[in-house]
């Protein structure tokens, strides 16, 4: 078997060329609608006489749709051109059960294991590292089962190991006596401990001046980023934001959790820069949309379609993708639904292609692909 | 108060089943509630400084020995060799074995022996952390060790995740009357066990493989899967036309499912109204079409049939002798296994018309596998079972043990793809830092419903050096000694050292 080339081989299996894919799920079915209003189109006024989001109010993006004033810090990633929105996007299943729904898109489908979890196992060389998955909370997020070596982790304290001083040092003995990958696995391995021992002991500092609000979105985003600064091998990393259920007092819900999503993640981007970004893709997701018509409690129920965003790792962004199918009667789904025109899994593809998929046959069985183009 | 057990065990409750176990059981029954009772004296470690015959032999047919197995076993016989050959005998007739210790131990996991309608009825995360949970007590309890080693070498080969579809409750099942079942059988009949488990219906969709007009496309998955997986291999000579030939010969069997159904579930039924009946050829044999103008009852049992025709064509098939004897050989040999040693696994198979216990008696009998010792790697439950064997721990095998596996990617019955688990140790490579870890929250007693007694399993083995004799297999060298005096934490890293990682 041929020697590792880097310490990095066992930490990656690319010594870190491959960039790092975060995933972040807002759970409660996101109302696609508000985040990323479609301003141009009279139907979404219509629909919504008290909800929905004024265009002089909105973050300007393309002269049809704007974006939610809560979420204007993400304004300078869609200038830089670093942010692209995909709108009407969602899933080919109607239903509109948020465990299903979730199940549904986590898994890729009616399949086992999740949909990043066989991208990782099944990726061009495939070799998992002790930290290549981690799932920000207490439990892996369905989308990460199957995976290699995933770790849901709530602090960098979870990964240490609780030995004597001498243990580190006398295992790290032993395994050099050997040769071969087990020699240097072993050896990757301390690496990695003691870079984690080191973030560990290290006042943190985000770099660019961003700074990382309270909240478990924004201090999961800041332990991303200082895992993937200390190059210990991250290659997917799963963060939620729950609480998108808006059935009543739509802004009530939703606001606090914009803010959240828009404060975490210009955060991030700005602290990791355009070197890093060029290689780490955040993904934003969520189960459904929300009906087109506000309810009587100034809430909306849930429906079909819905935005996803894509920011850094090279997308050409600033810029929406994705067919608007309009708001008229006819084109709307079901109980008044807006029709997914795109699914979720050719926002995906080209995304996972770009971390170096291979063949993504068995992350997205039965599903005819056909992936959008974020990169053109 | 009308509140049965079942309804009981329905919520899931672990407090609800310690609270109840036992209330409603026949006297006879209570039998493996009673712990039986364990030897904890002195026991005798290997003694050589490399990995003599009947340590090699324990390692590979068994997770790792116990404190006092390789005592045991080496009086099996006056010599080394007649001893393992005692020991191939006594593990290949595993009825013969009294195997109390792990009957008690996974005493709790009722739904085990649930029918397929009974286990409809709970919550599909028991039924996954009950199958886990039993999974884990056999591995490190029973004394049928080669049973328990194929019975994982058989899950991966015909390996359903559980999470697609009705699985969450079939795969109980699956594990009980296919792969265990069938682990020391015949291949054909295992083979087929498995094409008409409604698990494996439901995970490689021949439930949703049918073909009522000329319009219809028969869904391919299974028979592909049948072809590339659990027989030929994926060079095995067959092209994409026999996957569409043999998908066609499958269409009709269906299974009740829990969204259309509500009894019944989980029935495996042929519907010859599903099938496809004109004439088909696979791998060159001719299956000739079903004339319209037989009875409904002679086109069922000419259709159902085919299932029988396909799995006689390649059950028995040379290149289902090599694929199977190239993994056998893989697993308990080497990882790139000699080609010599395949040749005679293969022949073993063909002649005994796939008998597992004579194919294995083959393998055991090459001298590639009496020459290759200590050099396979692990894989995640491998290793964890083996620690807590080698210390001879007290485990529930729950949560926080199954957490490691998660953590390692090799929680049992939780692999995506049907390929299964890879054998090869260079996925795993990544696992040692959670490795490391469980070796050190094991020795430290830090793992909540495991625990050892350090001291003592010292005491037992007459000192460190032949304790660390004990875990390493051989006597340990001059270096080991040192490192694990000089780590402060000598159990925990002999468990954490490359050598526990082999076997």
């Amino acid at each position: 078997m041929a020697q590792p080339k880097t310490t990095q081989t066992f930490l990656t299996g690319k010594g870190d060329a491959q960039g790092a894919l975060v995933v972040v799920f807002l759970r409660g079915g996101a109302d696609g609608l508000s985040l990323v209003p479609p301003l141009a189109d009279d139907g979404y006024h219509r629909a919504r006489p008290r909800i929905a989001v004024k265009p002089a109010d909105a973050v300007k993006l393309d002269g049809f749709y704007g974006l939610h004033p809560l979420l204007k810090d993400l304004e300078p990633a869609w200038k830089d051109g670093a942010l692209a929105v995909i709108h009407a996007v969602g899933s080919e299943d109607a239903t509109r059960s948020h465990f299903e729904a979730q199940d549904l898109m986590e898994h890729g489908g009616l399949a086992a294991g999740g949909w990043l979890g066989r991208f990782l196992r099944h990726r061009k060389g495939a070799t998992a590292g002790p930290l290549s998955a981690i799932a920000l909370g207490r439990a892996l997020p369905e989308c990460l089962r199957g995976a290699p070596a995933a770790t849901a982790m709530t602090s960098l304290k979870d990964f240490s190991i609780g030995a004597p001083p001498n243990f580190l040092t006398q295992l790290g003995r032993l395994y050099a006596a050997n040769t071969g990958t087990l020699a240097a696995a072993g050896r990757d391995t301390l690496a990695a401990l003691r870079r984690i021992e080191e973030l560990r002991a290290e006042d943190y500092k985000p770099a660019h001046g961003a700074e990382y609000a309270g909240d478990y979105f924004s201090q999961g985003l800041r332990q991303v980023a200082q895992l993937i600064k200390a190059r210990v091998g991250l290659e997917a990393a799963s963060v939620d934001v729950n609480g998108w259920d808006s059935h009543l007092s739509q802004g009530a819900v939703m606001d606090p959790e914009m803010i959240k999503l828009s404060k975490g993640l210009s955060a991030f981007y700005r602290d990791l820069g355009p070197r890093l970004m060029a290689t780490t893709t955040v993904v934003v997701m969520t189960e459904f949309g929300r009906r087109v018509e506000e309810n009587s409690a100034f809430g909306t129920d849930h429906g079909r379609a819905s935005a996803m965003f894509v920011l850094g790792g090279g997308v050409k962004g600033g810029r929406t993708l994705g067919k608007w199918p309009g708001l008229t009667r006819e084109v709307l789904e079901g109980p008044g639904d807006l029709p997914v025109t795109t699914n979720y899994r050719d926002v995906l593809a080209p995304i996972l292609n770009r971390h170096g998929a291979g063949d993504l046959a068995p992350v997205f069985p039965d599903f005819k692909l056909a992936p959008l183009d974020l990169y053109g | 108060m009308n509140f049965s057990r079942r309804k009981f065990l329905q919520t899931g409750s672990a407090v609800a089943l310690a609270a109840t176990a036992g209330c409603d059981r026949a006297t006879s029954d209570l039998l493996p509630f009673l712990k039986p009772a364990t030897t904890d004296g002195p026991f005798q470690p290997p003694q050589s400084a490399a990995i003599d015959l009947v340590s090699h032999f324990i390692n590979r047919l068994s997770f790792g020995p116990r404190p006092g197995d390789y005592e045991r076993i080496r009086k099996l016989g006056g010599t080394e060799v007649e001893a393992v050959a005692a020991y191939i005998a006594e593990q290949l007739d595993p009825a013969r074995i009294p195997d109390k210790l792990a009957r008690w131990a996974v005493r709790r996991c009722e739904t085990l022996d649930d029918s397929i309608g009974e286990l409809f009825e709970y919550k599909e995360r028991l039924l996954l952390e009950e199958l886990t949970r039993g999974t884990l007590l056999r591995g490190v309890f029973s004394e049928r060790q080669l049973f328990e080693v194929m019975v994982q070498f058989w899950t991966d080969h015909f390996n359903i995740a559980l999470g697609k579809g009705d699985t969450k409750w079939l795969k109980v099942a699956d594990d009980r009357d296919v792969i265990r079942r069938h682990a020391f059988g015949h291949f054909p009949a295992l083979l087929r066990a498995s094409a008409l488990s409604p698990a494996m219906l439901w995970y490689l969709d021949g439930r949703s493989n049918r073909r009522r007009n000329s319009d219809e496309k028969p869904n391919e998955n299974y028979a592909r899967e049948l072809l590339e997986l659990h027989t030929l291999g994926v060079h095995g000579g067959y092209s994409q036309q026999d996957v569409m030939e043999v998908a066609r010969c499958l269409t009709g069997w269906t299974v009740r499912g829990a969204k259309e159904s509500k009894f019944k579930l989980g029935k495996v039924e042929f519907n010859p109204d599903l099938h496809d009946k004109g004439a088909k050829v696979v791998l060159g044999q001719h299956i000739p079409a079903i004339a319209d103008n037989l009875s409904h009852d002679e086109q069922e049992r000419l259709g159902a049939g085919e299932l029988d025709l396909v799995l006689n064509i390649v059950a028995l098939h040379p290149e289902t002798a090599k694929h199977l004897a190239a993994k056998l050989c893989r697993r308990f040999i080497a990882e790139e296994p000699p080609s010599a040693a395949i040749a005679a696994v293969a022949d073993a198979f063909l002649k005994s018309s796939g008998d597992v216990c004579a194919t294995l008696r083959a393998l055991f009998a090459t001298p590639e596998f009496l020459a290759t010792r200590g050099g396979k790697f692990k894989r995640p439950h491998h290793f964890i079972v083996s620690a807590l064997r080698a210390t001879g721990a007290e485990t529930d095998a729950g949560k926080p043990v199954a957490a490691f596996l998660d953590r390692m990617g090799h929680a049992p019955f939780q692999y995506p793809t049907p390929d299964g688990y890879p054998e090869e140790s260079a996925p795993w490579m990544g696992t040692l830092l959670w490795r490391w870890n469980f070796a050190v929250a094991l020795a430290e007693n830090k793992i909540k419903g495991t625990k050892l007694d350090a001291k003592n399993l010292a005491t037992r083995a007459g000192g460190e050096a032949q304790l660390l004799a004990h875990l390493l297999g051989r006597k340990a060298s001059a270096e080991e000694r040192q490192a694990c005096v000089e780590s402060g934490a000598s159990l925990a890293l002999a468990l954490a050292s490359p050598t526990f990682q082999r076997f």
